[in-house]
């Protein structure tokens, strides 16, 4: 079954870690509804990378804390990134959604914070880092 | 095509539209909106009826009864209706935005009490908190609204409410019914009736069978998908089956009617054309096609057969009789597609619409064998609400009760109840120019067998005095007038859809 936010999307396995260059990616997740589960970001350098789901440069889990959360991406080069947040609280490692693939129990949000009901498309979540380091907001829905 | 496929095509591209233009509306033009409708009542009282509840929380009180209620009629009268229309000095344009209030009206031997409650939504809980409308709304563009996690973040619960195995739910139309308290309404939270269904639409009209099981759709226009979901609940609460009826296009529906052996469901075409981020401001009816109508067997939801008939908006359908191939559904018919779209509008800005609503109470006539379908009008013109006895039959056909517009009315509202028996002969009560008569239930007098045999129950708007009360009227002899009024000391916003709970 195809839906809106494949399982693969926020795939718990591969942490792959980056090779280095210059600038560091400050993000800040907000709105964090419940306590429970688990954060999971993706950090993603391409369109092909956000549509296939799991090519991912980087990947992080965290353990919420009050209803915000702040981690970095360091060493990165200069280009177009994308970040997409999943809130797993219940720990089962996907979006859970319902028929029409609709996430219904969790939470989950976008670099740029696109108002779309749906997963955005790279290009609405795209956003540049250049040679300084750079901060940005995830509001989660 | 894929069926989820598709969906899922249809919202990514709907939604997307839907949402995604950056609002450049925030600022002196909106604020200035709940200025202009204070400026508007001042002029003309009558739009108390669309003025924010004076509070969320009503505690139990007695209402000043007038006559003497029946010995026979004892329950409580639940009403919803939207009634919180603004904050931080913005004003929803669309009455169906505001959120839901839930009214108790208790009849037993002491007399009437009255309570209400604002149905505590996750909407409702979040912008009460931030002092702000914070979500998107159906019909208005909210400035700087938030992103919605699914359409249950706009849930206002706004639009009816009914009781059925055991328990009271608040009805909107675009995802979960919301169980709550039957005492003290307070809110319980959405009903999931099976775990991947949830936040599904479940739409405001759902229909009793007589085993006591429920019938309801959900339209899916508001999702982005060109499709209806159809419900049956079975009389434990429990569901029974679902399945999901494709269609070819846009089509926007908000009842259906059934006969004993099929749903007829009528969705109305629409084009994306219109101004706006909200639903209603893009969706404009398409009076050039068609309506499209499924015809789907209660025993095979998946074999619906569809029927073409000329383009009309209807918001409630009526009862619905099948014979020989024939099927009659009554309903009323909105003539004005473009004022269909937003009625009362001009109440929600603080103006007096220029007309009230086109509206006629009309039979689709389904030709089962011959595959046609066609409107008989009868020139019940000016009603709204209808209601029936549901013990009607083909054999025995009962009448249509219905809110309409009788003779001078300060308000462009109706004011006045009337039954329509199927020969079209009319009774009608009319309360007086300065009432505002909402929908009224039949409840069938207890032991009692004989079709309209019963009592309407429902509540009024009195603009001069400035107070609801709660009507009861003989149903077989409604021109006679109240056997008993019970008024509250205070004007509510009015309402729509309400459920008569006997006990």
């Amino acid at each position: 079954m195809t839906t809106l936010f494949p399982c693969a999307f926020f795939a718990l396995a591969a942490f792959a870690a980056t090779a280095a260059q210059a600038s560091e990616l400050t993000v800040e997740i907000t709105d964090l509804r419940t306590q429970k589960g688990a954060v999971m970001v993706a950090l993603i350098d391409s369109a092909a990378g956000w549509d296939d789901g799991s090519k991912a440069i980087a990947r992080r889990k965290l353990t919420p804390e009050g209803d915000q959360l702040t981690l970095q991406f360091a060493d990165l080069k200069p280009g177009q990134y994308a970040v997409q947040v999943m809130h797993d609280e219940n720990s089962n490692g996907k979006l859970d959604t319902n028929f029409i693939g609709m996430p219904v129990v969790e939470g989950y949000g976008f670099s740029n914070n696109p108002r779309v009901m749906r997963r955005a498309k790279f290009d609405e979540a795209r956003f540049e880092v250049g040679a300084e380091d750079q901060r940005i907001t995830v509001k989660l829905r | 095509m894929n069926r989820r496929r598709f969906l899922r095509d249809t919202l990514l591209g709907t939604l997307a539209a839907a949402t995604l233009p950056r609002l450049a509306l925030a600022g002196s033009a909106d604020n200035g909106r709940a200025a202009a409708f204070a400026r508007g009542l001042r002029a003309e009282p009558w739009l108390i009826g669309w003025r924010n509840a004076a509070r969320s929380v009503f505690e139990p009180t007695g209402a000043k009864l007038e006559g003497r209620l029946p010995k026979g009629l004892r329950g409580v009268l639940y009403r919803n209706g939207p009634a919180w229309f603004e904050r931080a000095g913005f004003r929803y344009q669309h009455w169906f935005d505001g959120d839901g209030m839930v009214h108790a009206w208790r009849l037993d031997d002491a007399g009437v009490s009255h309570r209400a409650r604002m149905v505590e939504t996750p909407k409702f809980q979040r912008e009460h908190a931030a002092g702000r409308f914070l979500l998107p709304a159906v019909g208005t563009t909210v400035p700087d609204a938030i992103a919605a996690r699914n359409n249950d973040d706009m849930n206002t619960a706004n639009t009816a409410v009914i009781e059925h195995a055991g328990r009271l739910l608040a009805l909107w139309e675009g995802g979960s019914a919301t169980e709550l308290d039957a005492v003290d309404l307070k809110t319980r939270g959405p009903v999931s009736w099976r775990e991947d269904l949830t936040a599904a639409p479940f739409s405001a009209h759902p229909l009793l069978e007589r085993d006591g099981s429920l019938w309801n759709i959900g339209g899916m226009a508001m999702i982005g998908a060109n499709a209806v979901l159809v419900w049956n609940i079975g009389a434990d609460g429990v569901l029974r089956k679902s399945a999901v009826v494709d269609d070819s296009g846009p089509g926007y529906v908000h009842s259906f009617a059934m006969t004993e052996r099929h749903l007829i469901v009528m969705l109305e075409p629409y084009t994306q054309g219109g101004e706006g981020q909200s639903m209603f401001e893009r969706m404009q009816y398409d009076p050039r096609a068609p309506c499209r109508i499924a015809v789907i067997p209660k025993d095979a939801l998946d074999q619906p057969r569809w029927f073409e008939v000329e383009s009309a908006a209807v918001y409630h359908w009526a009862d619905a009789t099948e014979h020989d191939g024939i099927i009659d559904a009554r309903a009323v018919r909105h003539h004005d597609l473009v004022q269909a779209r937003a009625p009362l509008a001009g109440a929600m800005r603080g103006v007096r619409d220029p007309q009230g609503a086109a509206t006629e109470l009309v039979s689709l006539r389904i030709d089962l064998k011959n595959n046609t379908a066609q409107w008989i009008g009868r020139g019940h013109r000016g009603g709204e609400f209808p209601v029936f006895d549901p013990r009607s039959t083909r054999l025995q056909r009962g009448r249509i009760y219905l809110s309409v517009s009788a003779g001078r009315s300060r308000a462009p509202y109706p004011n006045a109840i009337a039954a329509i028996d199927e020969d079209g002969r009319t009774r009608v009560h009319r309360f007086g120019s300065d009432v505002m008569v909402e929908e009224h239930r039949f409840v069938p007098r207890p032991g009692g067998s004989k079709l309209d045999d019963g009592w309407l129950v429902g509540t009024v708007l009195d603009v001069d005095k400035q107070r609801t009360g709660l009507s009861v009227l003989d149903a077989s002899r409604l021109e006679d007038g109240p056997l008993a009024m019970a008024w509250l000391p205070l004007a509510m916003p009015l309402g729509f859809h309400g459920w008569f709970s006997q006990t």
